[in-house]
């Protein structure tokens, strides 16, 4: 029996068992089994890739940057800004008459396209300005939810970990800062405190403002990683782990970062991944409010909040002017974005933590 | 039945410190901002010593803080609004009239109630019916449909849905009013009464639940999911029950429970919400009266506006958390047994 021959040899060959799995590679295997969970990694993906180098991919592609001003794409027609795919006159001035009248242009005149149309009567390129704008929101969006941990990890840790009156101090005084209408105080916050803040900046990689509105955001909301980080510190900390740390005369200090905080990594990527959604549409929101960073910086809120005006300053509709492409592209870039994020979130969750029921 | 009062007697008391902590917070973060009140006072930009004293004097921000603290908490807590700096003027003998806040507070307050209570009950009973449908039939094609749709309406802002829906329903298609609000009573000729009201409200309606849809379904559906497998739903489909009475008598009640705790949660939220809503839709509600405290004027703030304001807001929370309260010691009377500390859910968090 010749089969038998290939199982001795294997006996032979291993003289120590094999390595078991890690933890991370078995998330990583039931992860890859969600099919809906892995087309949105690779969603993301390739939203990242769009966000990092499809401005400076499509500027070369396409002769012009996010930030010429077309006349001919928008308001010198006197028609409504330019759809997609429209080859427009490559002017920056526009040839009038002493009267102000358009002049017909010569036939030689070059043209460029505008691959997502025009983003309002200025007439810029929308798809190099909603590139810059994803790169943007999702820096906010990452670098807030950064700040949020740092703030949270911690504060919740020290709560959790101690428990008891540090536990109870620190729980009273984020359920009363929580309790106040933040809406309100970041209002107030962004008119009297951020002006420090918004200096910082980086030439294109972090235009001015982003840092400030990312550190507001995050501060805004640590409460919840806080609560989370605190509440599973509570539980482990009577763990036998813990103890038998302790017995060997860990520090409290060694104890909180070698062996309880590994715990943290999945709630916190979990609850990360959510919140880089979620920070996206305050920033929208707050773009709404007219508090976000100057409309001039392309963020997925400006390119909206240019559209619709802001809660001081509504813009009225006009069906003259009005194309349903200007809101359509940045709101689909978001909705995306944060549906991919969260369904993301759902199957890391799944794939990292023990399930119960289904 | 005793207990249950002690425990939305200790509720309310609590409630009651949230309201008077949450004044404090703003009085305090007022004093510590760069303004200058006297601008209400003296409209010209620069404004001479005397000026400034004169103008405090008026406005009684020159009183020990504490003397004012107390004055606004016991005014507050009394549903005395006072009245506001702003628009305030000077008559000749040196008298300063001051507008009264009440009047601009307590129709807001009807607006954004109007949408708030509306949407909730909207959005109950949606997500109820679709949650237990998507919750009986989990990883079925419409489980999956309505878990779709539920994630699509959390991933949008509510600013943009509203926008969208407006221009869609009102300015194309011409089938409701895009802006404004009517008044149940005392309202122009045409724009009042129940007709007018809900119809200037269905669009904000409908709105709002998109929005909030998606949480409720998604908890809905999980809590379904759940008690299906318990015992006594077996039991009651061992005895012939049909499927609408399993749903309806045992799985439902369980339910409500978590829709109840969810809802107290989310009253901050739903407020935050509502400012965005109201906007887009320009109805007079609370945004409109917070938004000319915050920025009415352009380098001061108007304290007793924006402390009237805050005031209303958690007041909102605070009295709908009470409510909640009540509806969970009647539907689960063992709440009130359990001894935790009295928690203040959070007020107008929401940002989104």
């Amino acid at each position: 029996m010749a089969w038998v021959a290939q199982f001795e040899r294997v006996r032979e060959g291993d003289a120590t068992p094999p390595r078991p799995i890690g933890p991370w590679r078995l998330g990583w295997r039931r992860f890859r089994r969600d099919r809906w969970g892995s087309f949105s990694l690779l969603v993301l993906c390739v939203i990242l890739v769009l966000a990092l180098f499809g401005a400076a991919t499509l500027t070369r592609l396409v002769g012009h940057n996010g930030q010429t001003p077309f006349p001919y794409a928008a308001s010198l027609t006197g028609k409504r800004p330019v759809g997609p795919w429209t080859r427009v006159a490559a002017l920056t001035t526009p040839r009038v008459d002493e009267y102000g009248g358009p002049l017909p242009l010569p036939r030689g005149t070059k043209t460029t396209l505008l691959v997502l149309g025009a983003d309002g009567p200025l007439g810029r390129d929308e798809a190099i300005r909603l590139f810059d704008g994803m790169r943007t929101s999702l820096e906010i969006g990452l670098l807030a939810a950064l700040v949020a941990v740092l703030i949270a990890l911690p504060i919740g840790t020290v709560a959790g970990y101690f428990g008891g009156r540090v536990d109870d101090v620190v729980s009273t005084l984020t359920e009363s800062i929580m309790a106040f209408p933040l809406l309100l105080f970041l209002v107030y916050a962004n008119r009297f405190l951020l002006n420090d803040f918004g200096a910082l900046s980086w030439s294109w990689v972090l235009p001015a403002g982003v840092v400030g509105e990312s550190v507001l955001i995050g501060a805004v909301t640590s409460f919840y990683p806080l609560r989370l980080v605190r509440a599973q510190l509570l539980v482990l900390r009577h763990a036998e782990f813990v103890e038998a740390a302790r017995m060997v005369g860990a520090s409290d200090r060694r104890i909180m970062r070698r062996h309880l905080l590994p715990h943290l990594v999945p709630t916190l990527l979990v609850w990360g991944a959510i919140a880089v959604g979620t920070n996206m549409l305050v920033e929208v929101g707050l773009s709404f409010l007219g508090l976000g960073v100057d409309p001039s910086i392309p963020t997925l809120g400006t390119l909206l909040s240019t559209v619709w005006g802001t809660i001081f300053n509504p813009n009225t509709y006009n069906s003259h002017n009005y194309t349903p492409w200007q809101t359509i592209f940045p709101m689909a870039a978001m909705v995306i974005t944060v549906v991919c994020l969260n369904r993301f979130a759902d199957a890391v969750r799944s794939a990292l933590e023990p399930r119960a029921t289904r | 039945m005793t207990r249950a009062v002690v425990f939305l007697l200790r509720r309310a008391v609590a409630g009651v410190f949230t309201l008077v902590a949450m004044v404090s917070l703003t009085f305090t973060i007022f004093w510590a901002t760069p303004t200058q009140p006297a601008r209400f006072v003296y409209q010209h930009q620069l404004l001479t010593n005397d000026e400034i004293r004169q103008a405090n004097h008026l406005l009684g921000t020159d009183e020990p803080k504490l003397e004012q603290w107390v004055h606004y908490v016991t005014h507050l807590l009394r549903f005395d609004f006072g009245t506001m700096w702003e628009s305030s003027f000077l008559t000749g003998n040196g008298q300063l009239v001051r507008p009264p806040i009440a009047p601009l507070v307590d129709p807001a307050l009807r607006t954004t109630l109007s949408l708030l209570l509306g949407g909730a009950f909207l959005v109950l009973l949606l997500a109820v019916p679709l949650g237990t449908f998507a919750g009986s039939r989990l990883g079925s094609v419409g489980d999956r449909t309505v878990s779709l749709v539920a994630l699509l309406g959390v991933c949008t802002h509510p600013m943009v849905i509203g926008i969208l829906v407006r221009s869609l329903f009102a300015h194309r298609l011409h089938w409701l009013p895009p802006t404004g609000y009517c008044p149940l009573r005392n309202g122009a000729p045409g724009c009042t009464g129940i007709v007018a009201w809900a119809d200037h409200l269905v669009l904000p309606w409908v709105t709002f639940a998109l929005l909030f849809l998606a949480l409720y379904i998604r908890m809905v559906r999980a809590s379904v999911a759940e008690t299906l497998h318990e015992d006594f739903v077996r039991t009651a489909r061992a005895k012939g029950a049909s499927p609408l009475r399993i749903l309806s008598a045992h799985v439902l009640p369980n339910t409500a429970l978590r829709i109840l705790t969810m809802i107290g949660m989310e009253i901050g939220t739903a407020i935050g919400v509502c400012i965005y809503i109201e906007t887009a839709y320009r109805l007079p509600g609370l945004a409109s009266v917070a938004v000319r405290a915050m920025a009415g004027d352009s380098a001061a703030l108007d304290l007793p506006l924006i402390l009237a304001v805050v005031f209303v807001i958690s007041l909102i929370v605070v009295a709908g958390n009470l409510v909640v309260d009540a509806f969970t010691l009647f539907v689960d009377p063992r709440v009130a047994i359990a001894r935790g500390r009295a928690t203040t859910k959070s007020a107008a968090g929401g940002v989104i």
